[in-house]
């Protein structure tokens, strides 16, 4: 049979009837279900997408987008030669020589451990808002910051420390549970080490900050520096590969719900090839070849996940930019980064969705196409 | 000039249904011939397999035993495809209930089998609404089954077999289900169509006034050995 007839036979078993048939009943019973499981998938994956996008928005905005680190050791040889270096071939990049290490740091109530990071690009101390609350404290509050480096007094061997005003409040790194105190470069270097040593140079772009570890990494390689570069993804691994994960977890756990609408699909279209036995027999008198009775029944499965997914996935994503766009559910303030339920519709994600449904459902049509092709004609005509 | 071979050879048919203690033999041994360009008729009995044989000779059953040539190819080894391509060549069927599909009007049931083999919609379309006029159903071309009588959808039925101008036309009972009138008046026409187009055919029919309009009468009993076959003309 012509690809023509299968289409035209298929079609107006689907709309072309004058009257309500079963035919059109499971029909709308297989549309229905399709279409709310990709409803279902295309929503719950635009809302964890509007908050993974919020998490690797914060990550751009407010972390390193590169890293050049020593090969082994704390400290990075030769630091202004190669921020020069970087500087002169990446143009347009921020670059910030850091040092890091850890101190307690304390308030007139306490003492608790955190992690202090020098910075060239800063004059002032920054405290985040994990550990302002860990300590009670605000901007324009004093701290000390106690090292684990010690200097001889004529009291013996003390801790390295020093006072400073909390310039400004920040929000925390994303994954940072302990809390940072940001210090001008040199003040942490006399703090950790007692000279200038530099632990590695963060590299910003914010007009491609995904690639800039491989651009850096290629000047590196090609001067031969003794450094690592990390990229965003190596620097936020971890995190990143958590938020895959999730995605990949929902994905599976809401498209169970495609697979029991496919498994109505299969019931609905055996229901319709036991309906339609008789025609089919005569088809098969009339030339059909089996496969292409086979074909029939996958147009018709093809057809209804066509139908079914392509209006969720409008349906869905129609409703998930319209709750964004709105705000319309709103988030509790202080809780969250964002104060309304964010949504985000990925093109790549919507494609995958409903190719899945497609899929499934020529699955659900195939086993009872494969059913009728095996019979003989004459079977459906005997009990007519 | 060689001689041209039978329409339809049959040798040893034999078809049965069910299994164990319960299984009927319906054909047991069946020999039958049918020249090309002839009009047979197959009476008997209900339920001696009269209907069993046609599906048989039409390939859409396939014998437990014996062996079957159409127009001299041998059909019995033949697979799936290449069984449904010589149905759709060589073969039209007329049934006793029309089996028209329900969804398609008039126009589009007789172009079924022209789409099914390819043919392109609107040539197609042509050929079919030409059958239906030469049935006499040109106003009805638009017409769904369930909106035709009884002997306006056998018409219709006698149309679409004939869409693909087949060499052997297979008919079960196709006035078993009209008045008296329609049933002479379709059988005129399946005559006037049979000679027309220089069919082969196989009527299976109770009717025995119309049986002994045929060109042979073969009388199918529920022992091979007491069949017969009796030339009318």
């Amino acid at each position: 049979m012509a690809i023509g007839a299968e289409l035209h036979v298929a079609s107006r078993y689907l709309v072309g009837t004058r009257r309500w048939t079963p035919v059109v009943t499971v029909t709308l019973i297989s549309l229905l279900g399709l279409g709310l499981g990709v409803f279902a998938l295309v929503v719950t994956l635009a809302l964890l997408d509007g908050f993974q996008s919020g998490i690797r928005s914060q990550i751009e905005a407010r972390a390193a987008h590169a890293e050049v680190r020593p090969t082994s050791g704390r400290r990075l040889a030769e630091p202004d030669r190669l921020a020069s270096l970087l500087q002169g071939r990446l143009g347009e990049v921020e670059i910030v020589q850091v040092v890091r290490g850890m101190c307690l740091v304390g308030s007139g109530t306490g003492a608790v451990p955190a992690s202090v990071v020098g910075r060239s690009d800063t004059d002032r101390t920054t405290v985040d808002s994990v550990l302002a609350r860990r300590l009670g404290i605000g901007a324009g509050d004093r701290i000390e910051v106690i090292s684990a480096r010690q200097r001889l007094t004529p009291m013996g061997p003390l801790p390295v420390r020093f006072t400073a005003d909390v310039g400004r409040l920040a929000p925390p790194a994303p994954g940072d549970e302990a809390g940072t105190v940001e210090l001008p470069l040199d003040r942490a270097q006399r703090l950790l080490w007692g000279e200038p040593v530099v632990g590695a140079i963060e590299l910003r772009d914010p007009a491609d900050p995904w690639g800039l570890g491989d651009r850096a990494r290629a000047i590196l390689e090609e001067a031969a520096a003794p450094v690592r570069v990390a990229g965003l993804v190596e620097l936020h691994r971890p995190l990143l590969t958590a938020l895959a994960l999730e995605k990949i977890m929902i994905f599976v756990a809401v498209g169970l719900m495609l697979v029991v609408a496919a498994l109505n699909l299969l019931c609905n279209v055996a229901m319709v090839a036991a309906e339609k036995r008789k025609d089919l027999a005569v088809m098969a008198g009339l030339g059909s070849t089996p496969g292409s009775l086979r074909r029939l029944f996958l147009v018709l499965g093809l057809v209804i996940g066509l139908v079914g997914s392509v209006a969720g996935a409008v349906v869905g994503s129609a409703v998930a930019i319209t709750l964004d766009r709105t705000e319309a559910l709103e988030l509790p303030s202080g809780v969250f980064m964002v104060s309304a339920v964010p949504f985000e519709i990925d093109p790549a994600t919507l494609a995958l969705v409903v190719a899945v449904a497609l899929g499934l459902s020529a699955g659900a049509a195939w086993l009872p196409a494969r059913l009728v092709a095996r019979r003989e004609p004459a079977e459906g005509l005997r009990y007519e | 000039m060689s001689e041209r071979p039978p329409m339809v050879r049959a040798e040893g048919l034999g078809k049965g249904y069910g299994s164990g203690p319960t299984r009927l033999e319906v054909l047991d041994g069946l020999d039958l011939e049918v020249p090309a360009g002839q009009m047979l008729a197959v009476v008997g009995p209900s339920g001696v397999g009269k209907s069993t044989l046609l599906h048989l000779i039409g390939l859409l059953d396939r014998p437990d035993r014996g062996r079957l040539a159409l127009d001299g190819l041998a059909a019995d080894d033949l697979d799936g495809n290449r069984r449904a391509g010589l149905r759709s060549r060589l073969i039209g069927f007329v049934f006793q209930h029309h089996h028209l599909l329900d969804e398609l009007d008039a126009l589009d049931n007789v172009a079924l089998p022209l789409r099914i083999a390819g043919v392109r919609a609107a040539g197609a379309r042509d050929r079919a609404a030409e059958l239906l006029d030469a049935v006499g159903l040109t106003g009805r071309a638009s017409h769904f089954p369930d909106q035709l009588s009884g002997g306006e959808q056998q018409r219709v039925s006698v149309a679409r077999a004939l869409a693909m101008r087949p060499g052997l036309l297979l008919a079960d009972e196709p006035t078993g289900n009209l008045d008296r009138d329609n049933a002479e008046r379709l059988f005129e026409l399946v005559i006037e169509l049979h000679l027309k187009a220089g069919l082969t055919s196989i009527i299976v029919t109770h009717n025995e006034e119309m049986a002994r309009r045929c060109d042979r009468i073969f009388r199918l009993a529920p022992r091979a050995e007491l069949s017969s076959d009796v030339r009318t003309v």
